[in-house]
């Protein structure tokens, strides 16, 4: 007895083993048993639901166990381009509209084209955003949820100055005609924040409904040096009217973190953000928010907007447990009691039966963010290609342009047309690399 | 002797007589360099390789996804020939040690003069005065200092006490280095307790005998304490100048890790970080570290050279 005893025991160890093996990419002894490796990028409340929804998972499928990872979204991709690079990238991770493309062609996520309808359902699936997940044709990515970038309003700041909330057809032009009646009663706070230095989300909608866009398919700059002096002026004339916050305050908000943003801060009414943002908005802000488009550049103009992926599923194509992983995003978007669990956290939801079953069942503030992604009207344009891969470092530098017009260090003339020839520059070396 | 004359029966005739020399080391030595190895394994597995393919990066292009690729001295050429931002950072590291080394200096030696004069509870004081620099390089104290001088912060709040609108410190690009500075400067708990240790080194027939002769208090700082104390003066010097060089922390978390406003307070090895983890450029990022390595070098080599005429070793 003491022998077979010390047999099992010493079966329950091997076993553990192989387990441990499955971590480090071996393939596991039993089949049955299946260790998923999940990454994702957010805060305690989305570890929360991804927590929920897998446990969901691992209850309609036995068998199944996960090694559980999340982090801040500037500290995620450092480590998961270590992981990818060190060939032991997680089974299944969360993947963004900026970097799909750069992953995609270097072969670091699986492309899924071959499991649609086998082990993938996407059959009710919101083929916009089935587009935004497929790079030269191939779908690499599935996204989690649809957001828009919107502004969010302090509705306080508004009543207490007596103007009236702004509209869906509020153009630049018309927040300035308000300014003067807002800055009179406002105590310092201003109606804008400098969307100049909001990163290239403003400029992006602006030239967008301008006919114009950031970038053209093949990842060169789609617009012209003319475009952006136009733009600088517009905000260099925005912020002598008072219309918009000073540059001492704007770069306060370094780092685009929702605490820092200016109508957090209190400096500004309204604030540039993503659709999904509200409820996060709203957590650390006293006064009741709203939401509402970006400006129009000129009265009834529009085609700005868009519904973008605010984030994606890839599954690593080295995999040990390819087919099991992709059986679990399959689940992750389709399953309506996850649905319910995931609600509008991530974005609104892409599979249009679990929509349908939420819908009913969201608070004011989600409702709120589902009717704005599903209302954009002539505000909505078609989904830009995706960015190329140096985007965001695009973006880092025309932040720094502007901030050094603000501050009176160069002109919009001068640092429009050095800024193309930085964003070239950089372009180019990623493209070198690539 | 038994494990001798096994390790010496393969070796030729004549020889067997004395135990090879690698047989002899490992009696004689072998115990300590067991003992040694996890400081072996730690030093070449930690430090000595990760310094060579930090060297071998600084060659290639290496972006963390794809294997390096070898670009040969593309990084170095584009460095000094196409790199705008390079020159910025080191603009403004150069001033942040230009400034801040000798201002520490100055301040920590104040307060080690006056902590010296024998005062009751020095213990306390010392303590008190170090306690910055414990602190020093700690997130924490970066965010104190960023509400502290931000526009609305207890700065500007106590100069309109005395009617003046102080600007916003840490967001106009002409100021933000200098606050980076003062904080800098603030932490200058260690080089004071340095300059402590050395004033208790200098005998005091010397102070003695100046005093009968006649001589003040700045003639006796100026022609005893300072020469005496210039080997504690170079060591500090040294010491502070690669710390200034090093510095990251205060710039990272005050200027959320943009280097920002307008690329004011971005440290060469900020700029250094932005490469290697924002932009993925790893070759690129590896080659910025060798070009501080050797500037940091020639630095302290400097240094040395120009010691010769002004530190006093009295033996």
């Amino acid at each position: 007895m003491t022998i077979s005893l010390d047999r099992r025991k010493f079966l329950m160890g091997s076993t553990a083993l192989a387990a441990a093996g499955a971590m480090g990419g071996l393939t596991p002894a039993q089949a049955a048993d299946v260790h998923l490796r999940l990454y994702w990028w957010g805060g305690q409340a989305r570890a929360d639901r991804t927590n929920a929804v897998s446990d969901l998972f691992a209850k309609a499928n036995p068998g199944f166990t996960y090694d559980k990872e999340f982090n801040a979204f500037n500290d995620y991709w450092p480590k998961l381009g270590t992981q990818v690079a060190g060939g032991n990238a997680p089974d299944v991770f969360q993947m963004d509209y900026r970097y799909i493309v750069e992953y995609a062609k270097r072969g670091a996520v699986q492309a899924l084209d071959e499991y649609i309808g086998k082990g993938l359902d996407l059959s009710d699936f919101d083929e916009d955003q089935i587009e935004g997940g497929r790079v030269d044709g191939k779908l690499y990515a599935i996204s989690l949820g649809a957001n828009s970038v919107a502004m969010m309003v302090n509705t306080k700041a508004f009543e207490d100055a007596g103007v009236d909330l702004p509209t869906r057809d509020w153009s630049y032009d018309d927040y300035k005609a308000k300014a003067d009646a807002f800055n009179s009663k406002s105590n310092g706070m201003r109606l804008l924040a400098d969307g100049s230095q909001g990163g290239d989300p403003p400029l992006e909608n602006w030239l967008r409904a301008r006919g114009k866009a950031l970038y053209t398919a093949d990842g060169k700059l789609a617009f012209e040096a003319d475009d952006l002096i136009e733009w600088f002026k517009m905000w260099d004339d925005l912020r002598k009217a008072n219309v918009c916050v000073g540059p001492d305050d704007q770069a306060l908000d370094a780092t685009a973190a929702i605490d820092t943003t200016m109508i957090t801060l209190g400096k500004a009414a309204t604030t540039y953000a993503n659709s999904n943002q509200l409820i996060g908005f709203q957590a650390v802000n006293k006064n009741p928010l709203t939401m509402i488009n970006f400006p129009r550049p000129k009265a009834g103009v529009g085609g700005g907007h868009y519904r973008k992926p605010s984030q994606f599923w890839s599954v690593n194509p080295k995999s040990a447990h390819l087919d099991e992983s992709i059986k679990y995003v399959s689940f992750f978007i389709n399953d309506v009691p996850s649905g319910l669990i995931l609600g509008v956290e991530r974005g609104i939801p892409c599979a249009k039966h679990v929509r349908d079953a939420l819908a009913p069942t969201l608070s004011a503030p989600d409702q709120l963010s589902l009717n704005f992604v599903s209302n954009l009207g002539d505000l909505l344009g078609k989904l830009p290609p995706s960015p190329p891969a140096a985007a965001g470092e695009v973006a880092t530098q025309l932040n720094t342009t502007a901030q050094s017009i603000a501050f009176g260090q160069t002109t919009p003339e001068d640092a429009g047309a050095a800024f193309i020839k930085e964003a070239q520059d950089i372009l180019d070396r990623a493209a070198k690399k690539a | 002797m038994t494990a001798r004359s096994v390790g010496a029966a393969s070796d030729p005739p004549g020889r067997a007589v004395t135990p090879s020399f690698w047989s002899r080391i490992w009696t004689e030595n072998g115990p300590g360099y067991l003992f040694l190895l996890p400081w072996f394994i730690g030093f070449f597995g930690l430090t000595i390789a990760p310094i060579l393919s930090s060297l071998y990066l600084s060659f290639t292009n290496f972006d963390m996804l794809t294997p390096p690729q070898w670009v040969g001295m593309d990084n170095y050429v584009r460095m000094f020939t196409n790199d705008p931002k390079f020159y910025q950072s080191m603009r403004v590291t150069l001033l942040f040690v230009a400034f801040s080394v000798p201002l520490k200096l100055a301040f920590a030696l104040a307060v080690a003069l006056l902590l010296n004069r024998g005062m009751k509870g020095l213990p306390i004081y010392r303590a008190v005065f170090y306690l910055p620099s414990l602190l020093g390089a700690s997130v924490a104290i970066a965010v104190l200092w960023r509400t502290l001088f931000a526009g609305d912060g207890l700065v500007n709040q106590g100069l309109a006490l005395i009617g003046i609108q102080g600007p916003a410190w840490i967001s106009n690009p002409r100021y933000s280095l200098w606050t980076l500075v003062a904080l800098a400067v603030w932490q200058f708990g260690s080089p004071m307790i340095i300059f402590l240790a050395g004033l208790r080194q200098i005998p005091q027939d010397v102070y003695e005998a100046a005093s009968l002769e006649g001589a003040g208090r700045w003639r006796i700082f100026w022609k005893i304490t300072l020469p005496l104390l210039t080997p504690v003066v170079f060591f500090n010097a040294i010491i502070q100048t690669i710390e200034g060089f090093k510095s990251f922390t205060p710039a990272f978390i005050i200027s959320g890790g943009t280097g920002n406003p307008v690329n004011s307070t971005l440290f060469y090895t900020l700029y250094l970080y932005q490469e290697a983890f924002a932009f993925f450029r790893m070759g690129y990022a590896s080659a910025l570290a060798w070009v501080l390595l050797i500037i940091v070098a020639v630095f302290t080599g400097i240094s040395f050279l120009s010691s010769r005429y002004w530190v006093h070793y009295d033996n």
